[in-house]
């Protein structure tokens, strides 16, 4: 029976499971397992590390809250991750510190000649513009499709659509290889 | 690398979760406001409970009073009602001594009946 066993030694569905009946220390244990991932999310989004603390310990409460609709279909990290994610544009959108549509006529931001041998993805989407990280964490942290990103930042798709492109050649230009750097630029965009 | 290659490496880079050195503080933080959150919760439930209870202890009080009325008005339609029949009884004695006994006995009767809706009306009006 999983209620026996120690928290640490079940699987997320079983956690969630028990945390769905009130198991608090069964959801601490999902927290411990997933907090770095969901934090790390939102900083590569944007966020200062305050903030980006703030914002993943809100998503774990509104988690627990709504615990009883994650039905294990998908992996727990992405449920959560989907849920800071969103919170997070709710608040960034509050805060109107960008005009996104407006950043999205501009030119890029000058990553183009930068040609690095390998750095860390954290490294490299410090290159990309606010607009253009929101975009990719968006859709490739936070699993969410072009079509709900542009309904969560209130967005046109096709304004989405080009900060994802552009974004992503940025990143292939500074995790690619020095020697595949120029071929990668003419790359397309995926997660339609 | 092509296109699918490199958004299968974000893909994966985006999963890899970035070591955090004070996970577990922020497991703590986490656990600390859902304790809170339970806490408020449960006190929120108490105050409720607690208000439902004096409601409900107020409504037994009230409808004790109102059943000790009722069975006070019965008890007075009770005696009335006896001292009715009494004399209804009285009458028919003293009835059956007169020429006209019968006629007398069924103004008793009526009388009685009378006093009988009397009494079941008064009840009705002190439940009410």
């Amino acid at each position: 029976m999983a209620g026996a066993r120690p928290p640490a030694s079940l699987h997320d569905v079983e956690l969630a499971a028990l945390a769905a009946v009130g198991d608090r220390p069964a959801f601490g244990e999902l927290v411990r397992r997933h907090g770095s991932a969901v934090r790390g999310l939102l900083r590569r989004m944007g966020a200062e590390a305050s903030v980006a603390d703030d914002i993943a310990q809100d998503a774990f409460l509104a988690a627990f809250e709504r615990i009883a609709e994650y039905r294990g279909e998908g992996a727990f990290s992405g449920w959560v991750r989907k849920i800071a994610a969103r919170l997070y544009v709710r608040r960034w959108k509050k805060e109107a510190r960008f005009d996104l549509e407006a950043e999205a006529a501009d030119e890029g931001h000058g990553g183009e000649s930068v040609v690095a041998s390998r750095i860390d993805l954290d490294e490299a989407m410090k290159a990309l513009s606010p607009a253009e990280r929101l975009c990719v964490s968006l859709c490739y942290g936070a699993g969410v499709s072009h079509v709900e990103a542009a309904e969560a930042m209130n967005l046109p798709l096709g304004t989405v659509k080009s900060h994802v492109k552009r974004g992503l050649d940025k990143l292939r230009l500074r995790l690619a290889p020095a020697t595949g750097a120029e071929a990668g630029l003419a790359g397309g965009v995926g997660h339609v | 690398m092509s296109d699918l290659d490199f958004e299968m490496k974000l893909d994966r880079l985006f999963n890899e979760p970035p070591a955090m050195p004070d996970s577990e503080a922020f497991a703590r933080l986490v656990e600390m406001r859902l304790d809170r959150g339970w806490t408020v919760r449960q006190l929120a439930l108490g105050a409720a409970g607690l208000v439902a209870g004096l409601i409900g202890v107020a409504q037994v009080l009230g409808s004790r009073m109102v059943l000790e009325t009722a069975a006070a008005a019965i008890g007075r339609q009770a005696e009335a009602l006896g001292g009715s029949l009494l004399s209804l009884l009285d009458v028919g004695e003293a009835a059956s001594a007169l020429p006209y006994g019968g006629q007398v006995i069924w103004m008793g009767a009526a009388l009685g009946v009378m006093a009988l809706a009397f009494a079941v009306t008064r009840a009705v009006e002190e439940l009410k």
